[in-house]
């Protein structure tokens, strides 16, 4: 009988600190520029077609002149119990065995149960062929497959570069450790109040964080176990 | 009035009904088929290139390692198409005047690139990488085949889905020390399967739930 080999898996997760969000914004358009995210254009945008793996949720306090912001980014939550997965019936979205909630476009027969299933809206049908006006369409990313009509998409923790990281580690040698991977939106993040890592290892930021005081998770209450953790002190 | 339908209808329908079973059931194994089939995966069709490149005679005759051209094979996921700077390497000096040679020498005057055929081209929704393939003892001939013994390149796997999970679900049979990656006349030694068990720990190769996930090629 073969001997398993087993290798523990990273679990990725992300915390966002929300009370260093500054709202800029710079998170979606360095998720839009890494994975190939379709322009939909102004006449689709108004009607709702458009396509933000993740969005800024504006929060507004007080009345003008006194009024506050807060700001939200809220992108795919890569649920534990993710209601998306067990309604898709020909297995396009399933769970990895490193958290991922992971979607195969080329399984993907556009149903579109899982976007009507997602409690965090977060999930984008292509309703059309996607275009890019020239010259756009030279800069799309050749790590990211771009998707076509009549597949769903959706935030995947940018999976090409945690592939590289993770076929990095292994080249060398060595586990994973917090610095390897870090998708767009962390990486773009000019108040750095994003962090991504795996929270498997204890000694990684995002253990560390995601057991703070501050930490809470977005409609923690439907038991859909998000691995995004918001940090926010609340008042 | 006769009857419309006579008594061997009885025979005739039940046949039919057994008979489109099997009618369903061959066009489906046909169209599996085709889709297996060399014409369309193109294995074994040489592609037509700009120089008649021989990797035969260069990586067969002259023994030149692959790495000498594919330099990024064992760092990304691209082995790499190499610039024909490379060329000029040998063809200043040997060959610089053959006929063959004149895009290569045309290339290098103008410094426009050659327009080389891709000759294993997967689909756009799949993600492959040399690099891990080739530290995780996995050698070039596995899935290029007998490459210093074609004269004209071509691919010889059928690169469907199947023949990837093949090797992702036991890939024991295929797994080589180190210093066999580039070898290409290498063979599995008889005790392959122990050998492969220990290579695999070696290398730490995942458990093959890991490597026939979706997203470890998808994405």
């Amino acid at each position: 009988m073969e001997e398993k080999v087993e290798s523990k898996k990273p679990q990725w997760a992300m915390v966002i600190d929300l009370d260093r969000c500054t709202g800029c914004e710079a998170c979606v358009v360095a998720c839009h520029a890494e994975n190939n995210i379709r322009i939909a254009g102004e006449g689709p945008a108004a009607g709702g077609r458009s396509v933000n793996w993740i969005r800024v949720e504006r929060y507004y306090e007080g009345e003008y002149p006194d009024i506050r912001v807060k700001f939200m980014p809220v992108m795919c939550q890569h649920c534990e119990e993710a209601p998306c997965e067990p309604v898709c019936p020909v297995y396009a979205t399933y769970h990895t065995d490193e958290g991922l909630n992971g979607q195969v476009y080329n399984r993907c027969v556009g149903t579109r149960y899982c976007a009507n299933n997602c409690p965090y809206t977060v999930r984008f049908f292509n309703f059309l062929d996607p275009v890019w006006p020239e010259p756009l369409s030279k800069s799309l990313n050749p790590e990211v497959s771009v998707r076509y009509r009549g597949v769903m998409e959706k935030c995947t923790f940018c999976i090409q570069r945690i592939r590289k990281g993770e076929d990095k580690a292994k080249d060398e040698g060595r586990e994973i450790r917090d610095g390897d991977v870090n998708p767009a939106c962390v990486q773009s993040c000019t108040a750095r109040a994003m962090t991504f890592g795996n929270i498997a290892d204890p000694t990684s930021e995002v253990a560390r964080l995601s057991k703070s005081g501050r930490a809470s998770r977005l409609m923690e209450e439907l038991g859909t176990k998000p691995r995004v953790t918001y940090l926010s002190r609340g008042d | 009035m006769g009857q419309i339908f006579q008594r061997s209808t009885n025979f005739i329908s039940r046949i039919s009904i057994f008979g489109g079973v099997f009618f369903v059931a061959l066009i489906i194994w046909l169209l599996l088929e085709f889709n297996r089939s060399s014409y369309y995966t193109q294995a074994f069709f040489p592609r037509e290139q700009p120089v008649q490149f021989s990797h035969k005679h260069h990586a067969g005759d002259d023994g030149i390692d692959c790495r000498y051209c594919h330099t990024s094979v064992e760092t990304e996921a691209f082995a790499g198409i190499p610039p024909t700077k490379t060329c000029m390497n040998c063809h200043s000096q040997i060959w610089s005047s053959s006929p063959y040679l004149e895009p290569v020498r045309e290339s290098w005057r103008t410094g426009k690139s050659i327009n080389w055929t891709r000759v294993h081209d997967l689909p756009d929704f799949v993600y492959f990488n040399h690099s891990i393939h080739v530290n995780k003892g996995v050698g070039c001939s596995t899935c290029h085949g007998r490459i210093d013994l074609m004269p004209l390149t071509y691919q010889v796997a059928s690169l469907n889905m199947e023949w990837c999970l093949e090797c992702h679900r036991n890939p024991e049979p295929q797994l080589r020390p180190k210093n066999a990656i580039f070898k290409m006349d290498w063979e599995a030694p008889p005790n392959q399967q122990q050998e492969g068990a220990r290579l695999r720990r070696e290398y730490n190769i995942p458990s093959t739930e890991v490597l026939t996930s979706c997203s470890t090629c998808h994405r």
